[in-house]
């Protein structure tokens, strides 16, 4: 009798094991169907990280009464590689000015049916008929960031520095006095093109004598720099390690949100260069293979609300095309000039446009070049 | 009957001599526990015999076959690609030209070319790349062995019960992220101003893959005879002869595993320098990343690529090549 008690105990347990087990299986199979019986309510959007808020989120849910995915990239590349590999289910596309180029090359993207959209005419008219989309065909503008340069105001000061012009990531005999203090973006179509704009040229020059000066430049530069990088500097600058970044303005508010959060002795200031700098316009568009246009179109109607579009400047100080947003976005964001350009200063900024393979080819090795020397 | 031994007549048909070469051949291409190179079998206990080998060699084929198509799927077919990518133009996005003239835009570039391969051998920018490359994944070669060899000695003559332990505390740091491991050195070599130097790039390396290094190492030196260090002793070894002349060529296989374990990774491995690395801190995983996600030239990315593999490949030749040469002269 003793010894089939720990048998009889195993048995049970066995038991209890499968109940459970079928249990967890029922409840799958379950919550499947009802995700399943739901399934044609549901919008895909295939978009950047933390750029749409929860409470926008939320709010559209209930006003549409259907579900609301996303998914998330981190680079424009990233997103086209994947729908060039066949990825489809996504109904709308957060891409820039250039990635859009390239979709709509593509044939890629659903022409927007503007009898949905009388929302469109929030749309401010300088972003509007952007040269990426004639007749705003395809996109929806979204918003906007500006790269420029985030600074150490306290440090600065300190120093004696201008704030204002390419010069202080490019100029010797300003960066003497920040060696090791200075980053600059790990790209090189932004840097060289601030290069290109602090030597006065267009950015969509292709000759290479012009692009083999900004090389120059940046070689001449690159000593005093601590790094290229991405996105360590907005942690950086908010922590103090760097007083002066080249960066994208809505990092750059959140490294001024970060130090203050912290009660940092310093502050961190951001401004566009007088020079000029590049500004990137995100787009809502229509994905061909989506399979809910309809929803598609009522979502970007929603989101041209006023109220709905000042979420994204709100949330990560990204700069809005939309007019209506303007009343509801909080008036330091607004009134930045560094984050809202007025429009005499919307005139020097310029916006990237795609390279054709050679001379993306000529400009990679340029690059390496920079980054060897 | 009469078949069977018709096939066996037929197998012992070749001279014995011959035979023996053939099975020591086989055996050397299957190593089996069973010495295979007996003499041709008896004619008494043939059929028992050869039962047993064809079970055998089912067995070999069973065990073979998956990993020779998963070889084949995953790495032989996309590297066959990789090769054909690196002949190919860049598409205007991204991506590949067309092969075909008639699919793509007329006068456009289309179809195959060496264009990729001239462009990188047309300037030294990139065996400069390469060649700093390879001198930091030696560097961190060699540390990693420096600082593996003695924890590995130690966990492999602690006693049984802790060993387990103690390689668990190795592995422990693969239970979170690598990025995350990286950032975290970013805190550390922050305020000792170590941060975005080529410093910082070759602790990041040695720190990520020091594990690997260990593994090996321990695998290989807690199969050794004590008695063989015993021996030593008992003729007047002193402990760093011991070492020298008994551990350490012991352990070599070990060694040279733990190498390629580290090496090889360390030459693709792109968000150490990126994260830790200072303005000239890049390498060739930084290199072929930049071609395929910022640059969009896929061919370019493809033929750089593909030279790391040659280069890997010829210098594991060249080891192999010296390892054997080394062994003849002994």
């Amino acid at each position: 009798m003793k010894n089939l008690s720990p048998q009889r105990t195993r048995g049970t347990q066995r038991k209890s094991f499968y109940s459970v087990f079928l249990r967890a299986l029922c409840v799958l199979c379950g919550s499947l169907l009802f995700s399943l019986s739901r399934a044609d309510d549901v919008l895909h959007l295939y978009i950047w990280n933390n750029y749409i808020s929860d409470q926008t989120a939320q709010r559209f849910e209930d006003y549409c009464r259907c579900r609301l995915k996303q998914d998330y990239y981190s680079d424009n590349e990233e997103m086209l590689a994947k729908l060039d590999a066949g990825a489809v289910g996504y109904d709308i596309l957060v891409p820039t000015g250039n990635a859009v180029e390239a979709l709509v090359r593509r044939n890629a993207l659903r022409p927007l049916d503007k009898a949905k959209l009388p929302g469109l005419k929030n749309i401010k008219p300088e972003y509007r008929n952007a040269w990426y989309n004639p007749g705003n065909r395809y996109s929806v503008p979204y918003a906007y960031t500006v790269t420029l340069i985030g600074y150490n105001k306290t440090k600065l000061k300190e120093l004696n520095l201008p704030t204002d012009t390419w010069a202080l990531i490019f100029e010797p005999k300003y960066l003497e006095k920040l060696k090791g203090r200075v980053t600059v973006l790990n790209s090189q179509r932004e840097l060289m093109g601030a290069a290109m704009i602090y030597l006065g040229y267009d950015i969509q020059d292709r000759d290479p004598a012009k692009w083999e000066q900004a090389k120059e430049l940046l070689i001449r530069a690159k000593p005093y720099w601590a790094t290229f990088s991405n996105s360590t500097y907005i942690k950086d600058l908010a922590i103090g390690n760097i007083w002066v970044a080249h960066g994208y303005s809505n990092d750059m508010y959140r490294a001024q949100q970060d130090a203050l959060a912290a009660r940092r002795p310093f502050a961190i200031g951001f401004a566009t260069p007088r020079e000029g700098a590049v500004l990137a316009v995100d787009n809502f568009v229509l994905h061909q293979a989506g399979p809910r246009p309809d929803l598609a179109q009522k979502f970007m109607e929603f989101m041209l609300d006023g109220q709905n579009a000042a979420d994204v400047s709100n949330l990560i100080g990204a700069g809005n095309p939309n007019a209506a947003a303007i009343p509801y976005i909080r008036s330091d964001i607004a009134g930045n000039p560094a984050i809202f350009p007025p429009p005499e200063e919307l005139k020097r900024l310029q916006m990237i446009r795609d390279f054709d393979a050679k001379s993306r080819r000529t400009l990679s090795r340029m690059w390496t070049e920079v980054k060897v020397k | 009957m009469r078949g069977c031994s018709s096939v066996s007549e037929a197998e012992k048909a070749p001279s014995p001599a011959l035979s023996r070469t053939l099975s020591r051949l086989r055996a050397r291409v299957f190593p089996s526990p069973t010495p295979v190179d007996s003499p041709a079998p008896l004619a008494g206990e043939g059929r028992g015999e050869r039962a047993r080998r064809r079970q055998q060699d089912l067995t070999k084929w069973a065990i073979t076959t998956p990993p020779f198509v998963f070889l084949t799927a995953f790495f032989l077919l996309p590297f066959l690609l990789v090769v054909a990518a690196s002949f190919r133009y860049p598409g205007e996005f991204g991506g590949l030209a067309p092969l075909l003239p008639l699919l793509g835009a007329p006068g456009k570039d289309v179809g195959l070319t060496l264009e990729t391969y001239r462009f990188f051998f047309g300037d030294l920018t990139y065996a400069e790349i390469f060649i700093r490359s390879f001198l930091v994944a030696g560097l961190t070669t060699l540390i990693c062995i420096l600082l593996a060899y003695p924890v590995a000695l130690l966990i492999a003559r602690s006693p049984k019960k802790r060993r387990d332990l103690m390689v668990l505390l190795v592995i422990l740091p693969f239970a979170s992220n690598l990025l995350i491991r990286v950032y975290a050195w970013i805190i550390i070599l922050g305020p000792l101003n170590l941060l975005y130097t080529p410093y910082a790039v070759v602790i990041g390396m040695v720190y990520v893959h020091l594990p690997f290094m260990v593994l090996p190492l321990y695998t290989n030196l807690e199969k050794h005879d004590p008695a063989l260090l015993e021996a030593a002793q008992d003729l007047g070894a002193n402990g760093w002869t011991r070492f020298w002349r008994i551990t350490f060529p012991l352990s070599l296989p070990g060694i040279f595993s733990g190498s390629a374990l580290v090496f090889i990774p360390v030459l693709g491995m792109f968000a150490i320098p990126e994260l830790l690395g200072g303005t000239g801190d890049i390498l060739v995983g930084n290199l072929i990343k930049e071609q395929f996600l910022d640059n969009r030239d896929w061919p370019l990315g493809s033929m750089l690529s593909i030279m790391l593999t040659l280069a890997v490949l010829a210098l594991a030749g060249l080891a192999a090549w010296a390892a054997r040469s080394r062994r003849g002269e002994a």
